[in-house]
């Protein structure tokens, strides 16, 4: 195992140990090197001690010559087991004397005799030289040999202690370090478990214990710290998670809450549509089985009257007409009951086409002659010369000034009705103001108010007097303002009343539903009309009754007309004559009303000629996407059939043609017409 | 030879009232109680003009008319529907079946005797 790998705990053991271990073989070594070290001194100095005693007892022998003695004198040397041999040489460094140790058979002794004195060690012997004399005459010299044995045993007993002793001291200083190292290891080993405490649980709320106030115990304070911070940091982060948590519920609520409003929402939306449907539905009803008994009462009254006058027992026929006019009273309460649900279901539409608008005065009032003369009013009439013509739906236009001129009427006595119209200009606006004035009975200023409500006669008592629905005027009212225009009053009691109508001259349908009416004041200068003109109108038919028919009529409106008994020979006449405007019939042999309309169209010369289709198939849409410029369905509106060629006569006036018959007979004709195709389309 | 008119309805007093109204003004009036029965007539009174209610039991007044309509034998013959239905949807309800024009009741008996006469002539040579 790698040192650096192992605990701190083991590193600080062995750390130390290593240390103390080093100290004491260094301290043992130098120890015991120093005590060798002396101990060689003491032997060399014990060695040349002996020496000088051998050489100073063996001299005599030596003067003597003595060689038995000499040798006796050596083998004292018995005693001293380490010396291994001892040899005396004479002067001339011959052996004298010699003497061995026993277990020894052959000495290492060196081949020249030494001459000075002093002790060396050679190999493992210690070797000492001292010269023999006696009274200061040289004799010789003595050689001793030692083996060291001594310093051997002395050397190998120190090692051996020294061993132990470094053993035990070892033994004891791990003992001490074991002890001691904890104050280092425990506190870094604490702090290791509680980091793992930490990052295992994640749990950020203990704290590392802290022992002593060195380095580690301010790693210790350090490290909780941290864990302070952490846990701070955690608690606001668990708070702010918490609080996302809560405004995520809130909003689910909330789009609960806005999910249930708009489904409760949706259910009262339904609950309305079906409640608006069983009142439609109700109504179409209540007028069918009203009207079924009101066609018997009004039919038999009427065929009484005829009788009475037929029998001329004229004392019965006051009663029968009042019959008469009650049953017609009540048709009109449903027909205006019928149009006010209508309009207020946003189920009124508007039918805009191009129209004169002096005619339309005139036809109306026409037909309102005899409520004009009924009490002995007389009516003035004021057009304007530049009225020229509106665009607007004129079934509820005339229905708005006849409603208003039967009001004047019915409430003046031997008075004056006037009706003026005339065009106003504000900015880009073009207004037709139609005024209505008379010198009745006058409307009082909180009657005014309630006027054009629903069932608010001005009073209930003119009701019985005067006859009337109470509905008339806000019908007319609702009108004016689906398209775009309003009615206004003026009026004192007893003095008279003035109804004012504006309608734009140009009604679009955004014009409708933006209903911005401002007075205006300027007004425009009169505009030069263009002169009709006889031109070529191409009625294609297969039915001859309906060629004449349509002959005859556009004839007397001032146009050339050309007719055609099928598709094929129509066309052939429109490349050859080149008509204004042409009918077209729709169910026709061989080449159909379609047919020749694609013809029409794809041919380059022929496509700006506008077709009014004519025909008893109900399909508008598919005539209008052919390119058709007008639908219109048999039985022909005459009314309509009229207006739709004078407009087109109108953009074709650039191209003269002979005149035929007069514009002014053309109008004439129209009026006559008029008055008996008037009332046909007033309620469908 | 005088207009002879079919009068198609179901309710006893409206249609004794119109027969004797318009027989009072000269025409020959044939009237049929429901559809059935004047899809019948049609066939063998061949009239000059039909006057249909559409509200009728058996067969109602739109089916008869596109029966009449369809049939080469009695297309020509001009149907005029009155009903007591008042509304836009009507009219181009009945137009759709085939009728040539339509009247709502209570009816103006001037106004019908108008488009009768309007019908009739105009099929008519005068």
């Amino acid at each position: 195992m790698n040192f650096q790998n192992l605990s701190i705990k083991r590193k600080l053991l062995l750390i130390t140990m290593v240390t103390s271990s080093v100290a004491l073989v260094l301290l043992s070594a130098s120890f015991l090197i120093y005590d060798l070290n002396s101990f060689r001194h003491f032997l060399s100095d014990d060695l040349t001690t002996q020496a000088e005693v051998i050489s100073y007892n063996s001299a005599p022998a030596m003067a003597f010559n003595d060689t038995a003695a000499a040798t006796d004198d050596l083998s004292a040397l018995k005693a001293k087991p380490d010396i291994v041999a001892a040899v005396l040489y004479d002067r001339q460094g011959k052996v004298f004397a010699q003497y061995v140790r026993a277990n020894v058979a052959q000495p290492a002794l060196p081949h020249d005799v030494p001459q000075t004195n002093g002790s060396r060690f050679r190999g493992n012997f210690l070797e000492v030289s001292y010269d023999v004399a006696l009274k200061g005459e040289p004799l010789g010299t003595l050689f001793l040999q030692s083996d060291m044995s001594q310093w051997s045993a002395r050397a190998r007993s120190y090692a051996v202690f020294l061993l132990l002793f470094m053993l035990a001291s070892a033994f004891l200083a791990l003992l001490i370090a074991s002890r001691l190292q904890g104050v280092i290891s425990r506190p870094i080993l604490r702090l290791e478990d509680t980091m793992r405490v930490v990052s295992a649980k994640q749990n950020y709320e203990v704290r590392a214990l802290k022992f002593y106030d060195d380095e580690i115990g301010r790693l210790i304070d350090g490290f909780n710290t941290m864990l302070a911070e952490i846990q701070q940091r955690d608690a606001a982060l668990q708070g702010a998670n918490d609080e996302l948590k809560m405004r995520t519920q809130e909003l689910e609520g909330e789009v609960a809450n806005r999910k249930k409003t708009q489904e409760e929402l949706l259910t009262a939306k339904r609950a309305a549509e079906d409640a608006s449907r069983a009142k439609s539905a109700f109504l179409a009803n209540m007028s069918h089985e009203l009207r079924t008994p009101l066609n018997a009462i009004i039919g038999y009254s009427e065929m009484i009257e005829e009788e009475i006058q037929d029998t001329g027992q004229i004392q019965n026929i006051q009663d029968v007409q009042k019959i008469e006019s009650a049953g017609k009273h009540l048709l009109a309460l449903i027909n205006d009951v019928l149009d006010l649900s209508k309009i207020e279901a946003g189920k009124m539409g508007l039918h805009l086409e191009n129209f004169d608008v002096a005619t339309m005065i005139q036809e109306m009032v026409a037909t309102l002659q005899p409520a004009i003369a009924k009490n002995s009013n007389t009516l003035q009439l004021r057009l304007a010369d530049d009225l020229g013509s509106m665009r607007s739906d004129v079934t509820k236009v005339r229905q708005i000034l006849s409603n208003l001129l039967s009001n004047a009427c019915k409430f003046t006595d031997h008075g004056a009705i006037s009706m003026d119209a005339e065009r106003v200009v504000n900015g880009d606006h073009q207004w037709i103001r139609f005024r209505v004035g008379d010198t009745g009975i006058g409307i009082s200023e909180e009657q005014q108010d309630k006027l054009f409500k629903e069932f608010a006669q001005a009073d209930v008592s003119i009701a019985r007097k005067y006859g009337g629905t109470g509905l008339g005027l806000a019908i007319s009212s609702r009108f004016a303002q689906l398209m775009g225009g309003q009615i206004s009053v003026e009026s004192e009691p007893g003095k008279g009343s003035v109804f004012t109508v504006y309608v734009p001259a140009q009604v679009s349908a955004e014009a409708a539903a933006a209903n911005n009416v401002k007075p205006p004041k300027e007004v425009k200068a009169p505009e030069p009309e263009p002169k009709p003109q006889a031109e070529t109108i191409l009625v294609i038919d297969d039915d001859p009754a309906v060629r004449d028919l349509m002959s005859r009529f556009l004839g007397k409106l001032g146009f050339h007309v050309v007719a055609a008994g099928d598709g094929e020979e129509g066309f052939r006449l429109a490349k050859r004559i080149r008509p204004v405007i042409i009918t077209l019939d729709v169910v026709m042999p061989v080449l159909d009303g379609w047919d020749v309309l694609k013809r029409l169209k794809a041919d380059p010369e022929l496509v700006d000629i506008p077709v009014i289709m004519v025909t008893i198939v109900d399909n508008e849409v598919a005539a209008l996407k052919l390119g058709a410029s007008n639908y219109l369905v048999k039985p022909v509106d005459r009314d309509r059939l009229a207006e739709l060629v004078e407009k087109y006569r109108g953009s074709h006036a650039k191209n003269p043609q002979p005149v035929g018959v007069g514009a002014s007979r053309a109008a004439d004709e129209k009026s006559k017409l008029n008055t008996t195709w008037d009332d046909r389309s007033r309620r469908n | 030879m005088p207009i002879t008119i079919l009068l198609v309805e179901d309710n006893e007093m409206n249609r004794d009232m119109l027969t004797r109204r318009l027989e009072r003004k000269g025409y020959r009036v044939i009237a049929a109680h429901d559809g059935g029965q004047g899809h019948d007539l049609a066939h063998s009174e061949n009239p000059d003009l039909i006057l249909m209610d559409m509200s009728l039991p058996v067969m109602n007044g739109w089916e008869v008319t596109k029966l009449l309509k369809s049939d080469p034998a009695t297309r020509h013959i001009p149907i005029i529907a009155l009903t007591a239905h008042a509304l836009a949807t009507d009219r181009a309800k009945a137009i759709e079946a085939g009728c040539d024009d339509y009247d709502t009741k209570p009816v103006d008996f001037n106004r019908l005797q108008e488009k009768i006469n309007s019908f009739v002539l105009e099929k008519r040579p005068s």
